[in-house]
């Protein structure tokens, strides 16, 4: 990085993207297998910041602009990953993982499986999901469930600046792929329509945050929301609202979709007794339903009333900025979702 | 001594307005000289705010307010 960060370390607060890019520096510095492959990721940075002055440092050999072919770079990564180094390899937009699946889920993900464990593939493959800023249904999805259902991968969702550092430095070091996922919107870049929330407090010194832990956010007795990624703080202001009302909402991050932290889930719920799950991915067949089930299939007893889930309706997402907004997860729907399940 | 911080004239090209994004530092907080403060956004792009100076920060243009080059945006003291 090129800029030195406030003295304070107390009060020093960086956006996802700076968080992301320091991690990075900081493990490119001491580790000389690791590099950075994608679109824009040089000189310019980025599309979304997150590599922003990673090639002034490293130069272009190991900050490495690509063409615009997901299939050759990503294999090439997968490639490089299993010959000694750690690329860290960026699909810009998540919803074109349509032309390099077949690296990721045949190869990146099952090539230790394959080799019986012989071939290591340490990559970090990062890429932006979400929507929010009107641009259109290939470049607003979320698609957590789609990767976290395939075995062989980890896959983490952070929602703010300190743990996108801690994971980003932590998929580095990981023996095994990791899909990193970061909301646009948590980024820091306006246009993305940023998340203050997301902006926080962040550690100069290396740490990592352990893949396959959830945090709970806010402590709470009378109800858990579960969400990941942007979706924690919609959360974070419903609890808000629900406060008001009296309403003790507690909040759980997931962080980390694979491992799945199950058991912070049901802790969480066998406490509340109830249980709304809050998803900027598709509601049919995803994150929702699974945490649902991790419950219901745990411990049916605990729970008071049935779950709800507020998550993206099973539609394309809309171009026009009314239509995207009616369909997103928000605050008022969540706290509208508590209200439902409390009158049943 | 209190030094202000202002949108340099030289930070992007042309005379458009921009919007500050981010504070890097809480109001209060001591950094210094060169320090990343804050960041503005002009069309879709990301511009830096250093420190001029070492100090204490107050903040008096907030996240998501309009800022032209030479806006006076925070003040530094000892």
């Amino acid at each position: 990085m090129t800029n030195t960060t406030a003295t304070d370390s107390g009060s020093r607060k960086l956006t996802i993207a700076r968080a992301m890019a320091e991690a990075t520096a900081q493990e490119m510095r001491a580790d000389p297998s690791v590099f950075v492959m994608g679109e824009d990721v040089g000189p310019l940075g980025g599309v979304f910041g997150n590599t922003r002055g990673l090639y002034d440092e490293f130069g272009g050999e190991r900050v490495r602009d690509t063409p615009i072919s997901e299939t050759a770079f990503i294999g090439a990564a997968v490639g490089a990953a299993s010959d000694g180094m750690r690329p860290i390899v960026e699909l810009m937009f998540v919803d074109f993982f349509g032309v390099c699946m077949d690296a990721i889920y045949n190869m990146m993900a099952k090539n230790t499986y394959f080799s019986g464990g012989k071939v290591k593939v340490p990559m970090v493959l990062m890429t932006s999901t979400g929507g929010g800023y009107s641009d259109g249904g290939q470049h607003s999805q979320c698609l957590y469930g789609t990767f976290a259902h395939l075995p062989g991968m980890k896959v983490v969702v952070p929602s703010n600046a300190h743990d996108a550092k801690g994971l980003m430095t932590a998929a580095i070091r990981d023996d095994n792929p990791v899909v990193f996922m970061y909301h646009k919107s948590l980024q820091g870049m306006g246009w993305l329509g940023t998340e203050k929330g997301a902006t926080v407090a962040t550690p100069e010194q290396s740490y990592t945050v352990e893949i396959g832990k959830a945090a709970v956010a806010k402590i709470g007795q009378d109800v858990t929301l579960v969400s990941l990624g942007a979706g924690v703080h919609h959360c974070l202001r419903a609890a808000k609202a629900l406060g008001e009302e009296g309403v003790d909402a507690e909040v759980v991050d997931l962080r980390s979709l694979v491992p799945l932290d199950r058991e912070t889930v049901r802790a969480s719920v066998a406490k509340t007794g109830r249980l709304i799950v809050v998803d900027e991915d598709y509601h049919s067949f995803g994150v929702s339903g699974e945490i649902i089930a991790s419950v219901a299939e745990h411990d049916l007893a605990c729970l008071k009333a049935a779950p709800r889930r507020v998550a993206y309706p099973d539609i394309p997402i809309p171009f026009a900025p009314t239509m995207e907004q009616w369909a997103l997860p928000n605050a008022d729907k969540i706290v509208d979702a508590f209200h439902q399940m409390m009158s049943q | 001594m209190s030094t202000a911080i202002t949108v340099p004239e030289d930070l992007w090209e042309g005379d458009n307005e921009g919007v500050i994004t981010a504070w890097l530092v809480n109001d209060g907080g001591q950094v210094s000289q060169g320090d990343l403060v804050a960041e503005v956004m002009v069309e879709k792009a990301q511009y830096e705010i250093e420190a001029p100076a070492d100090g204490r920060l107050t903040i008096t243009k907030q996240e998501d307010e309009v800022v032209e080059k030479g806006t006076t945006i925070a003040s530094l003291d000892d």
